[in-house]
C-alpha cells in the first residue's frame, strides 16, 4: 500500500459513485447526517442556529487536530499539545493583563506556542532514537509544570480587558469568525499534504522512514517544520479558547491531545502513518463537535461524551482490523 | 574471553549505577533532614507510593513488549470507586472481598484492553487513550456522579493500611510479596522469559513458536490486575475513593520505570530497576521540599527528570555503540 489512503499498485478503477459512497469519507458523511437527525429527535433545541452558537468552544480543538494529522500521518505522536495550550493560554493572559495591546497578546500567544514546538521539535531531531511518546509526554509535564509555576498558588488568571477577546469571538451574521478560520486552515491544510511535495514528503516518511531518507528528503527537516507548525496552532487555539472563557487555569486544555488524536484517528489517519487526509479528519471533527453540542444541550454528563469518544476511538481502528483479520482466516482455511 | 574486572561490571549494569544513585540521593537528603534515614520515615515513603510501586510491574511487563497504558489510573479509579460504593452502601464489608472484587475488575479491564491491542490490532497508545476516556467515564457513573465514598462509609476496610504484621505495615508486606513474586516470575517462568523474548524481536518469537498474540494479551492483563489492586491500595491508604482519584498518576508509573531503565522500545528492563526506578522517583518528590523546591514546581522537575534521563540514556548508547565500532576496526 502505497500513499493516500486506498491508492496501491494493483488498484483496479471502479465505479467512482459506488467508491465514493464505500470510502471512509463516504462512511463518515452519511455517520455525519445520522448524527444530525438523531440529535435533532434527542434534543428540541438542536437546529442551525443553536449549533453556531455553540460550536466555538469546542470549534478551538480542531485547530490541534490539523497539526495532529501531520504528525499521526508521520507515523508520530505529540501529546504535549494541551499543555501547550494551557502555557500559551496562561501567559496570553497575564500579558493582557499587564496592559498590553490585542494585537501583540495575540501574537505572543502564537509566539508562545510557536517557542514550545520548536523546543519540541530540538529535542526530536537532535536526539532521532528517542520516540515522540516519551519526549512529548515529558514535555506535556514540563509545560503545564511551567503554567502552574506562573499561575502561583491561585491557579486561575481571568484577563480584565476583555475588549480584543470579544472581537476575535464575534460573527458574520450567525456565523463565527473562528468557523471560517477553520476551514481556511483545513483547506490550506489539505492542499499541503495531499498536493504539495512538503505533504507527498510527509506520507513518505509515513510510509517508509528510511527509503525516504535514501530518496533524498530531509526528514529532520520535516519533523522539525511540522512540531513547530503544531505548537503554533496550539496557541491559536489558546486564543480563542480565552475568548470563550476570558481566562486561564491549570486545567486548561487538558484531554485536548485525547481530543485531537481521537478526531484524526476517526477521520481514517491511521496512527501508524501514512495513511488519511485532512478531509476525513475535518468531517470527523464536525461530528464529534456536532455531538457534542446535541448532547451538551440535554445536559448528557460530560464523562458519557467522553465514553462515547473513547468507544468511537477505538472501534473506528478496531473494527476494520478484525474484519480484515477475519476475511484472511477464512481464506486461510 | 577475558574476565570482566569487578569494576567493569558495576559500571556496565545499570542497575548497579541506579543504585548507587539511590544512595547518594539518601546522602544528600539526610545531609539536608536527619530525619529522613529513619525506619519510620522510610517505612512511610513506601506506602505513600505504594500504589505507583506495584503498578511500575505492570508497565514493565507492558513496556517490555514495546507497548504502553495510560488507562491504568483510570482502571483504578473504576475499581478503587467500585468497592468504595460497595461498601458505602453495605453490600460487601470486612477487607479481603474488596480486595477480591477490585482486582477482579481490574483484571477484566486489563483483558478487554489486551484483547482490543492483541486481536485488534489497535496500537497499545490508540487503544488505552479509548480505554482512559472508557473507564473513568465508568469510574464516574457508578459514583452516582461524583459522589465520594469517605473513611466513615469505608468501615474496616481500610484499618489494613495502619495495622502492622511482623513489625512491617501491611500495604509494605503487599509491596515486597508483588516484587519477590514478579523477581521470580520475570526471571525464571518460562512466560517471563517469552515476554522478554518479544520484547527484543517479535518476528523471531514468533518463528520460534511463541504465541506472541497471547504474550500480548497476557502482559495487559497483568497491569489490568495491578491496576485492580493499586485500587485497593488507593483506597485503604487515603482511606477516601473518588472517581478523579489519580488522575495523571499514569506519568508517574512511566516515568519510574523511564528512569529504572525500561526501554520504550521494548526488550530492555528489569524488576530491580522499575524498584530502583519507582523508589528514586519517591525519593526526589519528597526531598523537593526539603531543598528549598516548592510543591508548585514540583510537575516542572519531574518532567525535566524524565528528559534528562532519556536523553543521557542515548547519548550513553551513543558512545559505547562508537566504543564498539572502535573495538572492531583492526
Amino acid at each position: 500500500m502505497a500513499g493516500k489512503s486506498g491508492r496501491s499498485i494493483n488498484n483496479v478503477p471502479e465505479n467512482p459513485v459506488k467508491k465514493m459512497i464505500f470510502s471512509w469519507e463516504g462512511i463518515l458523511v452519511l455517520l455525519l447526517i445520522a448524527i444530525n437527525i438523531f440529535c435533532s429527535i434527542f434534543s428540541e433545541f438542536y437546529n442551525i442556529s443553536s449549533l453556531l452558537r455553540q460550536m466555538p468552544v469546542y470549534l478551538a480543538e480542531v485547530f490541534l487536530m490539523l497539526g495532529m494529522a501531520f504528525i499521526l500521518v508521520m507515523g508520530e505522536i505529540d501529546i504535549s499539545v494541551g499543555s501547550i495550550v494551557c502555557l500559551s493560554a496562561t501567559l496570553a493572559c497575564l500579558v493582557s493583563n499587564a496592559g498590553v495591546p490585542f494585537p501583540a497578546v495575540f501574537l505572543i500567544a502564537l509566539l508562545v506556542g510557536t517557542c514550545c514546538g520548536i523546543a519540541n521539535a530540538l529535542i526530536l531531531t537532535n536526539f532521532q532514537e528517542l520516540p515522540p511518546m516519551i519526549v512529548t509526554l515529558s514535555t506535556q509535564i514540563i509545560f503545564r509544570g511551567i503554567a502552574e509555576i506562573v499561575l502561583g498558588s491561585g491557579g486561575s488568571v481571568s484577563v480584565t480587558n476583555t475588549d480584543g477577546f470579544r472581537a476575535i469571538a464575534g460573527k458574520v451574521g450567525q456565523v463565527p469568525y473562528i468557523l471560517f478560520l477553520v476551514l481556511i486552515l483545513a483547506v490550506i491544510f489539505a492542499v499541503i499534504l495531499g498536493k504539495s511535495t512538503f505533504g507527498r514528503s510527509v506520507y513518505a516518511i509515513g510510509t517508509n522512514r528510511l527509503t525516504a531518507y535514501y530518496s533524498g528528503i530531509n526528514v529532520q527537516r520535516v519533523r522539525f517544520i511540522i512540531y513547530t507548525v503544531m505548537g503554533t496552532l496550539c496557541g491559536l487555539c489558546a486564543m480563542f479558547l480565552i475568548s470563550n472563557s476570558y481566562g486561564a487555569n491549570t486545567t486548561t486544555g487538558e484531554n485536548f491531545e485525547m481530543d485531537a488524536i481521537a478526531m484524526a484517528v476517526f477521520g481514517g489517519i491511521m496512527s501508524t502513518g501514512g495513511k488519511g487526509n485532512i478531509a476525513g479528519g475535518m468531517i470527523s471533527a464536525i461530528i464529534i463537535v456536532c455531538l457534542r453540542v446535541g448532547l451538551g444541550q440535554r445536559n448528557v454528563n460530560a464523562q458519557v461524551i467522553l465514553l462515547i469518544i473513547g468507544l468511537l476511538l477505538i472501534c473506528t481502528v478496531g473494527l476494520p482490523n478484525l474484519i480484515k483479520n477475519a476475511r484472511q482466516s477464512l481464506k486461510k482455511s | 574471553m577475558e574476565k570482566k574486572s569487578l569494576w567493569k561490571r558495576i559500571t556496565g549494569s545499570r542497575e548497579a549505577l541506579l543504585a548507587l544513585i539511590l544512595i547518594l540521593l539518601f546522602i544528600i537528603v539526610t545531609g539536608f533532614n536527619s530525619s529522613f534515614l529513619t525506619p519510620s520515615s522510610l517505612q512511610q515513603l513506601i506506602k505513600n507510593n505504594a500504589v505507583t510501586m506495584v503498578m511500575a510491574l505492570g508497565m514493565l511487563c507492558v513496556m517490555l513488549v514495546g507497548g504502553i497504558d495510560i488507562s491504568i489510573m483510570s482502571t483504578l479509579a473504576l475499581s478503587g470507586m467500585a468497592i468504595g460504593m460497595l461498601l458505602k452502601y453495605d453490600y460487601i464489608s470486612g477487607t479481603i472481598v474488596p480486595f477480591i472484587i477490585a482486582i477482579a475488575i481490574g483484571t477484566v479491564c486489563g483483558f478487554l484492553v489486551g484483547l482490543v491491542v492483541s486481536r485488534a490490532d489497535v496500537p497499545p497508545i490508540i487503544a488505552t487513550m479509548g480505554f482512559m476516556y472508557i473507564y473513568r467515564a465508568m469510574g464516574y457513573l457508578i459514583s452516582n456522579g461524583g459522589e465520594w465514598a469517605s473513611a466513615s462509609a469505608l468501615g474496616s476496610f481500610s484499618d489494613f493500611a495502619t495495622t502492622k504484621f511482623l513489625g512491617l505495615n501491611c500495604v509494605i508486606w503487599i509491596v515486597i510479596v508483588c516484587y519477590v513474586f514478579f523477581y521470580w516470575f520475570m526471571k525464571w517462568t518460562r512466560t517471563g522469559r517469552k515476554i522478554y523474548a518479544v520484547g527484543s524481536n517479535p518476528e523471531a518469537a514468533d518463528v520460534s513458536g511463541i504465541n506472541v498474540r497471547n504474550i500480548k494479551l497476557l502482559v495487559f492483563t497483568i497491569m489490568g490486575l495491578l491496576s485492580g489492586l493499586g485500587g485497593a491500595l488507593q483506597v485503604g491508604i487515603y482511606a477516601s475513593a473518588m472517581p478523579n482519584m489519580q488522575k495523571g498518576g499514569e506519568m508517574d508509573v512511566i516515568a519510574a520505570c523511564v528512569i529504572g531503565g525500561v526501554s520504550m522500545s521494548g526488550g530492555r528492563g528489569t524488576v530491580i530497576g522499575a524498584l530502583l526506578g519507582s523508589l528514586i522517583l519517591a525519593t526526589i518528590v519528597k526531598a523537593l521540599p526539603l531543598v528549598g523546591i516548592g510543591s508548585l514546581a514540583q510537575n516542572t522537575f519531574k518532567g525535566v527528570l524524565i528528559l534528562v534521563v532519556v536523553v543521557v540514556n542515548i547519548i550513553l548508547q551513543r558512545i559505547s555503540d562508537r566504543n564498539a565500532l572502535k573495538g572492531r576496526e583492526m
